[in-house]
């Protein structure tokens, strides 16, 4: 236990090291990489030699299997449907919940009436009512959509909440003497200073949709992805297994990514803050 | 004459920065610390006093040269020969006073029976006996830096090694505490190194004060200050402590001009340019009315 | 939350909209509005309520959930303090390890389940590696985030009075960083939790959320929502315990 984070001294020369290692030292990028080029060298060679492929095929054998699996028109359009749905229900639950967090943010009064209420929401398990978004909604896009938005909605409610609070009352007293209206200081004042915080909420939002939909798509076995699921794994199909689950995960970082790209743009003036 | 407690030859210390490539602080710096005695070490911020501080107690390994205590030469702490008090408070949060100090006892490998009993005897010299089941955030900074030296010299060592031990303190509160330390120290007969940036603290606690030079850090000279310990709070109303103050500063002070660079040098013309701009503004505003 | 009198008036308004929803939902189950299959009568989902509750079927249910929980728990708190501790102690490890751990969280795992269905077949070991899965990263990380940013001066303190590699975890490491890792623990729980409900609703044949899912095949509604109320009521007393427990643990004294 040389090198600890809390106990190293600083390193001088004189430690024998082959050149190898000292470039990993300075770019633990290279050594990140190569964990995870490691990971699926051995999992190819694995899948070579112990594993059993009726259940787990080597990556080679899932890149073989995708253009099988994405070329199937089928498959297409339920990833497809997924997709807009993803699209849909997080709009959906952006604009409910600032619809809905906007009033409760700007009035204290109906603060402290509704946020209890609200968290009481937040805290119900949502997975146990999907049954009842089903019986609602159907089997199709609605439910799916529903159950993604109401994932996604409580996120930006209690962070436009937050956002609208953060908001510094030095600022506010300072757009009241130069005379502004209520209008324009929310305007000016209170929207500037809740967009970073809206933005968190965009980011939880999309993992909370992203959840939502998904659990739905699976749930619903009769149609949509859930079902192409459910055929693949029963009829022992791994790599075909593997070939959606990657385009799922794939679609789902992407999306992720976009709304983490947007939020580091919104929020550079939080940096000058401190 | 004893053999000194401490014995530096030619220490030297580097670190390697990043943008700024290997940074010197120490070079081949030499000194003696005798039995019993109180050394200041001062100098200008970031020569490097710390850093030999820290060489001494074996918490950093020198580049060069060796350190020896008590005869034998340091590699790594030596806790049953030489206690520590750091500058920030590094009490544990999440143990009160007694089981700081306790804790730090069974680091240094005292049995369990006694820990207790030496705890809170060094509680009780530092008067904190009413706080011993305090938690440390409960305390004012004061109280936290008489609870660290509690914990210095409850492990009972020959040694004490002390980092600017008062400086996030007020000044009220470091001179009350410095007046404490040396009644403190004069009935232990412990052998303390003492790093400070305040000439007052050096001069009034000091047997000897050891001045260094910018980095990499020399020692430029060494001042004796004899005087009795303990030391009254009268002793720094007397000619003899403004002499030896006064004699420190100009020591340090061009030490300081190198640290802090062209800032000091350029500071009258500047002050001058700033006026002249002042001046200016003050008669445009004047116009405007 | 303190306040200095109690606001009458938010209260009001709080059990006037629980008041309101069951009055409306008793009065519409009473008129008849809305079929029995999509909103059963409140009296009938009570008395489901009182039925289940004395049923051998719903203990048979709630067990096999709480086995897989407990088992999904206990893998997923040793997987994740041991690989969290060796990753959190050295600084290059985090640096490597870190955002690999935390780029995987962020995809919702929930895109693998069909890969753990396959693996483990639908019965309670898909479960418990799925909820250990999902519960295993918000533990690893924080127990990495809570070693990994212990003060350092602690630790040169106590390697000063010469503490030993035993007493630095023993002593300053694990009591500097608990109330991260606690936190960890407790959002493991929670997610864990709901995982393995998602799991048993989406393939499952035994467990509280197969159970859910049979008697909405059924169309059995009544039944269903009394299931539901007893799994929300079970959240919240997981929530509930889970809290307490990070008071208890997790309390961070203030670290002057």
């Amino acid at each position: 236990m040389s090198d600890t984070a809390v106990t190293s001294p600083p390193r001088g020369a004189g430690e024998p090291a082959s050149a190898a290692w000292v470039f990993l030292r300075r770019n633990p990028a290279v050594a990140r990489l190569g964990v995870v080029v490691l990971v699926f060298v051995l999992w190819e060679l694995a899948g070579h030699t112990v594993l059993d492929p009726n259940f787990l095929s080597p990556p080679s054998a899932i890149i073989q299997a995708m253009p099988r699996v994405l070329g199937d028109p089928g498959v297409q359009t339920a990833l497809q449907a997924s997709f807009i749905e993803l699209v849909i229900a997080f709009v959906l639950a952006v604009v409910a919940g600032i619809v809905i967090g906007l009033p409760i943010g700007l009035s204290s009064f109906a603060r402290r009436a509704t946020l209890p209420l609200v968290l009481l929401l937040y805290a119900i398990p949502q997975v146990t009512i999907l049954p009842l978004f089903v019986l609602y909604f159907g089997i199709g896009a609605g439910s799916k959509i529903a159950f993604g938005a109401s994932h996604g909605i409580f996120p930006i409610i209690l962070n436009v909440i937050a956002g609208v609070q953060s908001v510094e009352a030095a600022h506010l007293t300072a757009a009241r003497s130069m005379g502004a209206t209520r209008l324009q200081t929310i305007h000016r004042v209170v929207l500037p200073h809740m967009t970073p915080s809206l933005f968190t909420g965009l980011r939880l939002a999309m993992s909370g949709t992203l959840l939502g939909v998904l659990l739905a798509e699976l749930y619903v076995s009769t149609g949509g992805v859930g079902y192409y699921a459910r055929i693949f794994a029963d009829s022992f199909d791994p790599p075909a297994t593997f070939a959606l689950v990657a385009m799922l995960a794939l679609m789902a970082v992407v999306l992720n990514e976009t709304v983490r790209l947007a939020e580091r743009r919104a929020s550079f003036w939080r940096a000058h803050r401190h | 004459m004893a053999p000194d407690a401490i014995a530096v030859a030619t220490v030297s210390h580097a670190y390697a920065q990043p943008d700024a490539g290997v940074v010197k602080t120490l070079n081949a710096v030499s000194l003696g610390v005798r039995k019993g005695e109180l050394l200041c070490l001062i100098g200008p911020s970031g020569c490097g006093k710390s850093t030999l501080l820290n060489i001494i107690g074996g918490l950093v390994p020198p580049a060069a040269g060796e350190v020896r205590v008590n005869g034998h030469p340091v590699h790594g702490p030596t806790p049953k020969e030489i206690a520590y008090v750091f500058q920030e408070n590094t009490l544990f949060p999440w143990n009160t006073i007694l089981d700081n100090i306790m804790v730090g006892l069974e680091f240094q490998g005292v049995p369990a029976a006694e820990r207790r009993e030496r705890a809170m005897d060094a509680i009780e010299a530092v008067g904190l006996t009413d706080f011993a089941n305090n938690y440390p955030h409960q305390l004012s900074g004061g109280m936290k830096q008489r609870a660290s030296l509690a914990r210095a010299l409850s492990l009972r060592t020959d040694i004490l090694l002390m980092d600017e031990p008062f400086a996030a303190l007020d000044e009220q509160t470091r001179t009350y505490l410095g007046e404490e330390l040396s009644v403190l120290l004069a009935t232990t007969n412990k052998t303390i190194v003492l790093v400070t940036h305040s000439l007052s603290e050096a001069v009034f606690l000091a047997d000897r004060v050891v001045v260094m030079t910018a980095r990499p850090a020399e020692i430029k000279a060494t001042i004796e200050v004899k005087a009795a310990h303990p030391r009254e709070p009268s002793f720094t109303t007397s000619s003899a402590f403004s002499d030896l103050r006064n004699e420190l500063y100009a020591l340090l002070r061009s030490e300081i001009e190198k640290t802090v660079g062209g800032f000091v040098g350029n500071a009258a013309a500047r002050d001058r340019e700033r006026r002249a701009v002042a001046g200016q503004r003050d008669s445009v505003i004047g116009r405007a009315r | 939350m303190k306040t200095a009198k109690f606001d009458w008036q938010a209260r009001a308004i709080q059990a006037a909209f629980v008041i309101v929803v069951i009055g409306l939902w008793y009065y519409v189950g009473r008129k008849g509005l809305v079929s029995p299959i999509f909103l059963p009568k409140l009296p009938n989902v009570l008395d489901k309520f009182v039925g289940i509750v004395q049923s051998s079927t719903f203990y048979g249910n709630l067990g096999v959930t709480l086995f897989e929980f407990l088992v999904a728990v206990v893998i997923a708190s040793t997987c994740g303090l041991t690989i969290g501790y060796l990753v959190g102690r050295s600084r290059y490890a985090v640096v490597v390890f870190e955002p690999l751990l935390a780029s995987v969280f962020a995809v919702p795992l929930v895109v693998f389940l069909p890969l753990f269905i396959l693996f483990f077949g639908i019965g309670f070991e898909s479960k418990i590696a799925f909820g250990a899965a999902y519960a295993f990263f918000p533990i690893a990380l924080n127990t990495i985030g809570g070693i990994s940013q212990v003060d350092p001066r602690f630790v040169t303190v106590a390697r000063s009075m010469g503490a030993s590699e035993r007493q630095l975890f023993r002593r300053v490491l694990l009591p500097a960083a608990l109330p991260v890792i606690v936190t960890g623990l407790r959002i493991g729980c929670t997610i864990g939790f709901l995982a393995i409900l998602g799991s048993e609703m989406i393939a499952g044949l035994r467990g509280l959320g197969s159970r859910i899912v049979s008697l909405a095949e059924g169309m059995n509604t009544a039944e269903m929502f009394a299931y539901i109320v007893f799994v929300i009521i079970l959240a919240m007393i997981l929530n509930v315990t889970l809290s307490q427990m990070q008071r208890r643990f997790g309390e961070r004294r203030e670290v002057a």
